[in-house]
């Protein structure tokens, strides 16, 4: 008898080897954008207003202000992902202005652990990582120079991308 | 966590049942029948915990044979051989792990048998070796910002063989002596991996004989086993030793 109850306790021992992790690890990374003066490159400058709209999708992923860091992610299906930046969005003395930043790269899916599964890290094309054009031609770039800080996106720790404006 | 402190307080439970099996060991008095004979030979059985896993989890299949061999009163040579097919769907991977193990240790047995009993109570250890290819069925990337919508669940299926892993093994278990010479008795294992090989941009999260694999190369095991025992010779217990010991 006390045999039969000793296996009941290690059946029910057992029964809890579920899975039992979350996922904690960094996964798949967003591109990060640092903005700067342009009138005076080391200084950072915060962005008001900033409407950030996937190609294709209806719904902002968010409109920044007051802020110097804004991270956007990356399609992990495709190897080129296209955003809409309209500055001063908001803004009812400025008038707002539109530049599209279409990021070309290369894809990984990394392993990363059980709970996580896997990952996909990023290396933008060299020449061409950034591409940026205006849909309205005729009110010009907002944004004035890009500097590739790195090809390897693989973290959030770090900035990618610095855009001088 | 919940699960993991449910197995450890269920863990606690079947440790303090052993102890109080141990305490049987007192009630030999000194003044017990001179010439004992005991047998030696070969036990040969089946993990039973394996076949029945086989009725309640779906893509299972395994098999594992066990035999021990009496070299003293106390010491047994003891081995598993097993075979082990299993498809894991987790969350973000479902994968299948197939191959074969072989472990091979010692048990001693803690337990003083009354006459004519051949119980044991044992502890061991074993050196495990596995020989086994997993197969990545599926996985999804893990995206925290899924603005461009969910991750697509990615067929892959690449099979990658020849993989290895060794390890260590405490065991504890007992077996009894139920009619002649059929013993039932389980046993439970604490394993720690010391070697794997791992194939390129995964990790085995299943290794046959040695279960799954948690952080740390730490793993346990379970096994039910019915065994027969194939007698081959008997030896008498030395009165002396036997006054020695109960000192």
């Amino acid at each position: 008898m006390k045999k039969i109850l000793l296996l009941l306790l290690l059946a029910i021992s057992f029964s809890g080897c579920e899975k039992d992790d979350i996922c904690v690890d960094e996964t798949t990374p967003r591109l990060i954008l640092e903005f700067y003066d342009v009138t005076n490159p080391t200084v950072k400058k915060n962005v008001s207003s900033l409407n950030v709209i996937g190609e294709g999708q209806t719904l902002p992923l968010a409109i920044f202000n007051g802020v110097s860091v804004i991270e956007l992610p990356l399609k992990i299906t495709d190897d080129m992902t296209k955003y809409s930046l309209i500055l001063n969005s908001t803004s009812n003395s400025i008038t707002p202005n539109e530049d599209f930043l279409q990021f070309n790269y290369s894809r990984q899916n990394v392993y990363v652990s059980r709970a996580c599964g896997y990952k996909t890290i990023y290396n933008l094309n060299s020449p061409n990582g950034v591409t940026r054009t205006d849909p309205t031609s005729n009110d010009g770039y907002w944004i004035q120079f890009i500097n590739i800080q790195t090809t390897t996106i693989d973290t959030e720790n770090e900035v990618h991308i610095k855009i001088l404006f | 966590m919940k699960y993991i402190s449910k197995f450890y307080f269920s863990l606690c439970f079947v440790l303090l049942s052993f102890f109080s099996n141990a305490q049987k060991k007192e009630t030999i008095s000194k003044d017990s029948i001179p010439h004992k004979t005991e047998r030696y030979g070969l036990r040969l059985g089946v993990d039973l915990f394996k076949l029945t896993r086989m009725l309640y989890e779906d893509e299972y299949s395994g098999i594992e044979l066990v035999g021990d061999y009496r070299l003293t009163r106390r010491h047994y040579l003891a081995a598993e051989i097993g075979n082990e097919n299993k498809t894991v769907d987790d969350d973000q991977v479902n994968f299948t792990t197939k191959g074969s193990y072989l472990k091979v240790g010692f048990d001693y047995n803690t337990y003083e048998n009354w006459l004519n009993m051949e119980n044991i109570i044992s502890i061991g250890l074993r050196y495990g070796f596995s020989t086994f290819s997993q197969t990545l069925n599926t996985y999804q990337i893990y995206n925290p910002n899924p603005y461009f919508g969910e991750a697509p669940i990615i067929t892959y299926g690449e099979k990658v063989d020849g993989l290895t892993a060794q390890w260590i093994e405490f065991v504890t278990g007992i077996k009894v002596k139920v009619i002649n010479n059929i013993f039932v008795g389980f046993s439970f294992s604490l394993n720690h991996l010391v070697y794997q090989k791992v194939p390129d941009n995964f990790d085995n999260l299943y290794i046959p004989g040695f279960n799954r694999t948690y952080d740390g190369n730490f793993g346990v095991g379970f096994n039910y086993t019915v065994s027969y025992f194939i007698p081959i010779y008997k030896s008498t217990v030395k009165a002396k030793e036997k006054k020695e010991k109960t000192k």
